[in-house]
């Protein structure tokens, strides 16, 4: 579904050149869930970053669905961190999911209907007519995964979505993704700084090292595919991945890097 | 939002309360005015009543609103239609920077005689005064409103492949309005001085070409009544823009007011 070949991005600068990623390659199979964790500093926005044709690699290759991607995909949908920066502040929630639909040449009645069925399926009733900025940080972010959700992507990209919403609005968040998830069979890679967050939703946890990025290891999250808050992180096997991945995150800060292949 | 306001009268007094009490002061000080320059403005509000409200008014009053009209309307298109590509292209301010540094600081006034060689006297002279001298701030004030356009909206938009014209419609032209607003602001008084010194020069009608006439003819308290009459104006046009505003950029004092609110 989704393949990164040996992605290298060098930002060049007039005063100096930084490798933010030098050697990243990792498949998604269709319909999986993986995260893509590591410490600050590790090029996970700018992975994702290229991986939805937002920023041009300095070489390698992004496939998606057998097409090298080289500008933003129609089938690739992006949430961002900041939600509050990513929703238009002068449409209302309706027109705000609405608006990347309109130019999927679909018409009205389609077009009203899946905007409607993202927005219940977000669990969002009610606030259609009002603007970004009169809802809660939660519900914002809601509305930003709803606007995804109605573009009928193949892939979901997300950047670090929970980041800046409080502990109990990312636990029923985090649940949400699952959920959707489940319900649409969608392909999601998501990005996180939260070591908990990656295991309680990843299929494959992908752990990034310090940059310049290389992939350190691609773990396998065996948890049952039913997950819940309270159920799930309490189990041995939770505490066990959890730990593995933190420990692998100390070493990427203290620069420890895998043997090159 | 409607408990935030405070009760109307109260509102209404506040703002009426100094200029009644200068109107007020000015009416005592001036009452027994000997002064041929300073009438008593017993006598100016007579003449402005006489004056301004008769059929002969219209012929001036129009022909001065129409100029301004077109002059300040074509300053804002152009201002803008130049803005939004300017702000959006570093190499194209680079490229025109200098020269428009250059032409903002020419005062309109000064090209009036100018004008005049090139386009005469009629109302084409007085509209490109207009324009001319209202430009500059819808210009600047729309590039500096499209340089800060949000930059993870700017992704977002490219993200769902939003297309150039939509872009525009949704994105720039909107992102970039309360700092258009600002500039259309700043040029409304310029339009207005601009309209009424265009008109002094070589004109057959107008409110400044009247003023022009009292002066010359030493009819004081219509001169003064003329005053008067674009004070008025002013705060007229300057209503009608903030009630436009209000309603164009309602979404944006809601958003201002809910950060504010935390």
């Amino acid at each position: 579904m989704l393949e990164v070949k040996s992605l290298r991005k060098v930002y060049e600068d007039t005063s100096r050149t930084v490798e933010a990623i030098r050697d990243v390659s990792f498949s998604v199979g269709q319909g999986q869930l993986v995260c893509i964790v590591g410490p600050s500093g590790a090029g996970k926005t700018t992975l994702l970053k290229c991986i939805a044709g937002l920023l041009a690699p300095s070489s390698g290759d992004i496939i998606l669905e057998g097409q090298r991607v080289v500008e933003p995909p129609p089938a690739m949908a992006v949430v961002f961190q900041e939600y509050g920066r990513s929703l238009f502040p002068w449409m209302s929630v309706h027109d705000n999911v609405a608006l990347p639909l309109k130019h999927k040449k679909i018409d009205t009645a389609r077009r009203e209907a899946l905007v409607r069925n993202a927005l219940s399926a977000v669990d969002l009733k009610g606030v259609e007519a009002a603007y970004p900025w009169q809802l809660s940080g939660g519900m914002q972010q809601r509305v930003a995964i709803a606007r995804a959700v109605a573009y009928e992507p193949h892939v979901l990209l997300m950047d670090e979505p929970f980041a800046a919403v409080d502990a109990q609005t990312r636990a029923d968040l985090e649940d949400l993704i699952r959920v959707l998830w489940h319900r649409l069979r969608v392909t999601v890679l998501f990005v996180t700084h939260d070591i908990d967050e990656s295991v309680y939703l990843g299929q494959r946890v992908l752990v990034m090292s310090h940059a310049p990025t290389v992939i350190m290891e691609d773990v396998e999250i065996d948890l049952p595919d039913e997950r819940t808050q309270l159920e799930t992180r309490s189990m041995n096997r939770f505490g066990e991945l959890r730990k593995h991945i933190y420990s692998k995150i100390q070493l990427a800060k203290q620069g420890w890097r895998p043997p090159s292949e | 939002m409607k408990a935030l306001l405070p009760p109307r009268p109260r509102r209404i007094a506040v703002a009426f309360g100094l200029p009644a009490a200068l109107i007020a002061g000015w009416w005592i000080t001036s009452a027994d005015s000997q002064s041929f320059y300073f009438p008593p403005l017993q006598t100016i509000l007579h003449t402005f009543g006489k004056l301004w409200f008769s059929s002969k008014a219209l012929p001036n009053i129009v022909p001065s609103l129409w100029r301004f009209s077109v002059g300040y309307l074509a300053a804002a298109f152009l201002g803008i239609a130049i803005g939004v590509p300017v702000g959006a292209s570093r190499n194209l301010r680079n490229v025109l920077e200098p020269v428009l540094e250059f032409l903002r600081a020419i005062p309109p006034p000064v090209l009036v005689p100018v004008l005049i060689l090139f386009t005469g006297i009629g109302n084409e002279m007085k509209a490109l005064v207009i324009v001319f001298g209202c430009i500059w701030p819808v210009l600047l004030n729309t590039v500096a409103g499209v340089r800060s356009l949000d930059e993870v909206l700017a992704e977002t938009v490219r993200s769902y492949r939003i297309g150039r014209l939509s872009r525009l419609q949704h994105f720039v032209l909107p992102g970039a309005s309360p700092q258009i607003f600002t500039g259309l602001r700043q040029a409304l008084p310029i339009g207005i001085i601009l309209m009424v010194v265009s008109e002094m020069f070589a004109a057959s009608d107008g409110i400044g070409f009247s003023l022009v006439q009292y002066q010359r003819t030493f009819a004081i308290p219509e001169m003064w009544s003329g005053i008067i009459l674009l004070g008025i104006i002013g705060i007229v046009l300057s209503l009608i823009f903030r009630a436009i505003e209000a309603r164009l950029l309602g979404w944006y004092h809601g958003l201002r007011q809910s950060q504010r609110a935390g």
